[in-house]
């Protein structure tokens, strides 16, 4: 059954009583986020080298992917092209079979989730464990990922601790993040050793070079590509950039406006395979060159999937990252919702108050609130009865007669309108809010007799 | 049609090569520095140490890796051998696999090139050739030469060796591994080392 936003929204966090919790949570990234930035002099001159650089990737694109090819096999790289989820899955399910790989390590990528690679490995018998430790949390709590950089926000202390309890036998009731995170690590120290294969995202791949580069904080990217003999690579065709030296770039801006570190703590560009092991990138388009025939919408290739627009968001903070129904939720979800996010994204555009806040902190100078807007503008299509108080209001604000008229109607109708009834047009808003009174008087009527008090 | 040249031929019609590429950003004036890595890696979470002259540097390293190792054991890369001269350690010689390792208290290796102002320490191939090390090991030790350390990340970027970058992987550290994911609390150790020591180098 699909559901609606707002029925998601108010299914997950406000129901639990989380809400502020959550809002807290978020707004004291975005609050990191701009310590971070304040402390950086050439700020803004480096969002505007970022959003040059990803202007010139997305108009060469396909020369940039035709050279990056070139030098990753010239690395030792195997390069693998998916035009869907379903040729991703394909793909990495040959490479594990033709080597009996059956216990994979994967490290945060929201690509795979996209494509649905973990579900499908799972259901041919291979083991996926996620290693970043948020995501290993949504994946015992059978969830899926509610934020880009932090995907357990959703979920308190006690919650992960109960988890823990069940499925790796921590105490009853331990609900300390030192501790638990040690027992994670233990756990999971375990099946990095044990593992077969490791998959993994990819944060910017080397045009110039043939390298991908992946950033964590964690390490768990590293132990999950360095220890297994196969890694697999999993990589959205937007994410190149043409040179390595252009990274520093992105790197300064990226972690900052993460979560305000001044750099990941493990920023590893990898070319080629390790000693002794095999290297295999799979490019994945599922969308995106469509996308990038877009001229409206084209910008949104360029993210950097640092969740910045999600932490400023006030509808994200207050509407939790599963009322998006998305793989990638807030402000970025939203624009790319149309076109990567099938039946649900379609109502994406309208999470939104278009107040502007994502396209400011954004450090690609994506446009959020602008495409937002055009989404609605090309893909919504107002009902009868919408449509009709629009030409009553045009038309009102054409005659000054009429204006008055529905003033006067519209004072006499206030008492119905806030009253709270499932009949009533205005109840999706009284659910959550008050109409107050209205005044004795309009505040013409005032003014007019103030106006007079003065003569 | 390959599935490679179907992509390509879509991608080509939205790729119109209006822009051209913006050039090097300037990097900012800035002031680095051993005592601003030394705050910004503190910062992260890791300690910096000195910098020691060359011949200060054997005593001081045989103190710190016995205090972090705990009795357990302790691996030097050979490059990071080679500075280090003879200690509580053990050169990494090559193993069947990186799981070998698996038991390494403290490992030491050499940084190439360094960011101040974001503490990150450059790790290449050459120096770590056992790719997985500097992650297994519960604490790490880095030896970085003062020479390589560039105020920030762009000028850094510029002291990797050329080589090293573009035929072999190169990793930034910047402070132990850390995880914020239950309720955003801030914890050092989550899969890689528990703690991060950097010891400079004078010249």
């Amino acid at each position: 059954m699909t559901t609606s936003f707002d029925q998601r929204a108010l299914a997950t966090l406000p129901s639990r009583g989380e809400l502020a919790q959550h809002d807290a949570a978020v707004w004291n990234l975005r609050l990191r986020r701009d310590a971070a930035a304040a402390e950086v002099p050439d700020w803004e001159a480096l969002r505007e080298r970022a959003a040059a650089l990803k202007a010139f990737t997305l108009d060469h694109l396909d020369e940039l992917l035709i050279g990056f090819e070139e030098k990753a096999r010239a690395a030792g790289a195997h390069v693998h092209w998916a035009t869907d989820a379903t040729a991703l899955c394909r793909i990495v399910t040959e490479l594990l079979s033709a080597r009996g790989a059956r216990r994979v390590v994967k490290s945060k990528s929201m690509l795979t989730e996209e494509c649905g690679l973990n579900p499908h490995l799972e259901a041919r018998g291979i083991e996926v464990i996620d290693t970043d430790l948020g995501e290993r949390i949504v994946q015992l709590a059978e969830e899926k990922p509610s934020h880009l950089i932090v995907p357990a926000i959703h979920k308190t202390r006690r919650e992960i601790g109960a988890l823990f309890h069940r499925h790796m036998g921590t105490p009853e009731g331990e609900d300390d993040p030192e501790r638990l995170t040690r027992f994670a690590r233990a756990d999971l120290r375990r099946r990095f050793l044990a593992a077969d294969a490791g998959i993994s995202g990819v944060n910017f791949a080397v045009a110039e070079t043939g390298s991908i580069v992946i950033v964590s904080n964690e390490g768990n990217v590293d132990l999950g590509t360095s220890l297994p003999t196969l890694h697999i690579a999993c990589l959205g065709i937007e994410k190149l950039v043409p040179a390595l030296a252009d990274l520093p770039v992105f790197l300064r801006l990226l972690a900052r406006s993460a979560t305000g570190q001044p750099i990941s703590a493990y920023t590893s560009v990898l070319t080629g395979p390790r000693a002794g092991g095999e290297l295999h990138i799979v490019l994945v388009d599922n969308g995106r060159s469509a996308l990038l025939s877009n001229e409206t919408q084209r910008g949104a290739l360029a993210c950097i999937r640092c969740g910045a627009c999600l932490n400023t968001c006030p509808v994200y903070r207050r509407a939790g990252g599963h009322a998006y129904g998305s793989v990638i939720p807030g402000p970025i979800g939203s624009v790319l919702g149309p076109a990567l996010g099938g039946a649900a994204g379609a109502e994406l555009p309208h999470a939104s108050t278009l107040c502007g806040s994502c396209s400011a902190v954004c450090p690609v100078k994506i446009d959020l609130h602008g495409q937002l807007l055009a989404w609605r503008g090309e893909r919504y299509r107002p009902p009868p009865a919408e449509r009709l108080l629009s030409l009553g209001a045009a038309l009102a604000l054409r005659w000054p007669v009429l204006r008055g008229l529905a003033r006067a109607a519209l004072r006499l109708l206030w008492p119905l309108l806030a009253r709270r009834h499932s009949r009533n047009p205005a109840e999706a808003w009284l659910a959550a809010r008050e109409l107050p009174p209205l005044p004795k008087h309009s505040f013409r009527a005032q003014w007019k007799q103030r106006e007079r008090g003065r003569e | 049609m390959s599935e490679r040249d179907d992509i390509l031929a879509r991608v080509r019609q939205g790729a119109p090569r209006r822009t051209r590429h913006p050039g090097l950003h300037p990097p900012p004036a800035l002031p680095g520095g051993w005592d601003v890595f030394a705050a910004a890696l503190a910062g992260v979470g890791g300690e910096a140490h000195g910098p020691y002259s060359p011949h200060a540097l054997g005593g001081a390293l045989k103190e710190l890796v016995r205090r972090r190792a705990e009795g357990g054991r302790a691996v030097a890369e050979p490059s990071a051998a080679e500075l280090a001269g003879r200690g509580p350690w053990e050169t990494a010689r090559e193993p069947a696999t990186a799981h070998a390792f698996a038991d390494v208290g403290v490992a030491l290796v050499k940084g190439c090139a360094a960011a101040a102002d974001c503490a990150a320490v450059a790790v290449t191939e050459s120096d770590a050739p056992h790719r997985a090390l500097p992650f297994l090991c519960q604490r790490l030790v880095l030896l970085l030469p003062v020479s390589l350390l560039a105020p920030d990340l762009h000028r850094a970027w510029a002291l990797v060796p050329a080589a090293a970058a573009r035929g072999h992987h190169v990793t930034w550290i910047s402070g132990p591994s850390k995880t914020a994911d239950i309720e955003q609390v801030l914890v050092y150790g989550a899969h890689g080392p528990l703690g991060l020591d950097v010891v400079g180098i004078a010249d």
